[in-house]
């Protein structure tokens, strides 16, 4: 039997992703897909929501460093992402749960392998512990 | 018999200071017994829960409940007053959002048991006795309530009316609670009675924040003498006066403490913690990835300072009470 694949939401920037391409032909290939414009708009909010219905990882495309239509939206990205580690962590999802990944592939050729790539990831960690956040009792506690 | 309307206080998973801050409105508070008819108040006056349970439906006109809901106790008391209660108030940060306790929802109810009835350096209980929610002594038998798997906020578990948050609400806002209802002019249902603004709006040190604050150390308020006159964002300092909800009169800043957020979200936000979260980011002044992460992990119990007063509210750990887990439901 297939086993099922990790459901990976993915939000990417439409300034480097995809954007010589139709939404829908993107849309058939890539399922959770989530265009934007400007990873600088995607609020812990967002990644919150998309792990508390059930994704398994959250993979984020932005533009290269540098290289933002924004000025800094992807590195603003970047920050958000870096602190909600620890809140995702005190929920027991791992780190590897969310990734930014900066480039740009305007025939969003690499988009579905990437989000391969993650649910391989995703994959290995096994499946989330649910949204009961569990601490390792170690983690907190001094005896 | 008395036309005045009828009041009723009661608390639940309550340390004992939402009831305290109703007291400290001090000689007011003798205006406010003499227009209202108080017909349940435990931490002051000697009424039992089965007066509540032979008054007819409605017969409350307002129901004031501070405190979690955590067990089937709390469950069905609360669920008591909705019925004979007109309107219920929640009563500060634990009945609003479900408080500091509800950091407790970090962890499994098994897990806490373990701990304190077990684990904990000390405790010493080597025959494993743990609560039972019933046990046999001498042919009788002795019930506990349910604790229940977390810690609930009081609107996951009857419809509330209004909201009045803070830990405790400061007793200014009490009173002009308390007026509102004795002279019908309640704003409309759901409301929070306090500000609709946010901390940092009133805060006076708000002057003295630079329009781009640049953090490159995060401190903590021990850590270090706190200029009392300037934002603490920008000493590098944590204070949620962005994402907290005005009207506590600015208590903690006036004594150089940072705020913690007891009063809650501000009108349409969904979760303070995500929010503020955001706002911080874009405060934080690193070049690379690495500068970054230190700066990240200077900040100590990240969900602990983001949530201190919200957690059970918060978008990832928000739970209905399920009526299964209230036994007695009906
Ligand atoms: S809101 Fe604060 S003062 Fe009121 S019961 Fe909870 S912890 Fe105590
Ligand atoms: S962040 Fe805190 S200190 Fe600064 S203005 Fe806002 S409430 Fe005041
Ligand atoms: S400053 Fe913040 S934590 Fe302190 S009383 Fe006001 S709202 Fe609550």
């Amino acid at each position: 039997m297939k086993e099922k694949e990790p459901k990976i939401v993915c939000f990417s920037c439409r300034f480097s992703w995809g954007y010589l391409v139709s939404e829908e032909d993107i849309a058939a290939r890539l399922e959770n897909w989530i265009p934007i414009i400007c990873t600088g708009k995607i609020d812990p909010v967002h990644i919150l929501t998309a792990f508390r219905q059930g994704a398994e990882g959250v993979l984020i495309l932005g533009c290269p460093e540098g290289d933002c239509h924004y000025q800094d939206g992807n590195i603003e990205a970047r920050k958000r992402i870096t602190l909600l580690y620890n809140v995702l962590q005190s929920y027991g999802i791992e780190r590897e749960r969310l990734k930014l990944h900066l480039g740009a592939d305007p025939e969003g050729k690499t988009m579905p392998q990437l989000v391969k790539e993650m649910a391989d990831t995703v994959r290995k960690l096994g499946p989330r512990s649910g949204d009961t956040p569990t601490q390792k009792k170690s983690a907190t506690r001094t005896k | 018999m008395t036309d005045k309307k009828k009041v009723a206080i009661l608390w639940l998973g309550s340390c004992g200071g939402c009831d305290e801050t109703i007291v400290d409105i001090n000689e007011l508070i003798l205006g406010v017994v003499n227009s209202v008819d108080l017909v349940l108040w435990p931490v002051a006056l000697d009424f039992k829960y089965h007066h509540i349970e032979k008054m007819a439906d409605g017969e409350i006109a307002l129901g004031i409940i501070n405190g979690h809901v955590r067990n089937s106790d709390h469950a069905e008391m609360a669920k008591l007053m909705r019925q004979k209660s007109q309107v219920i108030l929640a009563f500060g940060a634990c009945a609003c959002f479900g408080g500091t306790p509800g950091l407790a929802n970090l962890r499994s109810k098994e897990d806490i048991f373990r701990w304190v009835y077990q684990e904990a350096p000390t405790v010493i209980n080597p025959k494993g006795v743990c609560p039972q929610t019933t046990t046999r002594v001498d042919g009788k038998e002795l019930t506990l309530p349910e604790m229940f798997e977390s810690v609930h906020s009081l609107d996951q578990v009857i419809d509330v009316d209004y909201y009045l948050p803070g830990c405790p609400p400061p007793p200014y806002l009490v009173l002009k609670a308390i007026t509102a209802f004795l002279e019908n002019t309640l704003p409309a249902k759901g409301s929070s009675l306090a500000s609709h603004k946010a901390l940092c709006d009133t805060c006076p040190r708000n002057a003295s924040k630079p329009n781009k604050v640049a953090i490159t150390e995060i401190k903590r308020i021990h850590e270090v003498e706190a200029d009392p006159t300037k934002c603490f964002l920008s000493q590098g300092i944590i204070c949620m006066g962005p994402a907290t909800r005005s009207g506590c009169g600015e208590s903690c800043i006036n004594i150089n403490i940072p705020c913690r957020g007891c009063f809650g979200h501000i009108e349409l936000v969904a979760d303070s913690g995500a929010k503020f979260l955001s706002g911080l980011a874009s405060m934080i002044d690193a070049d690379d990835e690495a500068g970054l992460e230190k700066i990240s992990d200077q900040v100590r119990d990240t969900i602990g300072y983001l949530y201190r007063f919200s957690l059970p509210i918060s978008i990832m750990n928000q739970k209905k009470l399920q009526s299964d887990e209230v036994k007695s439901d009906d």
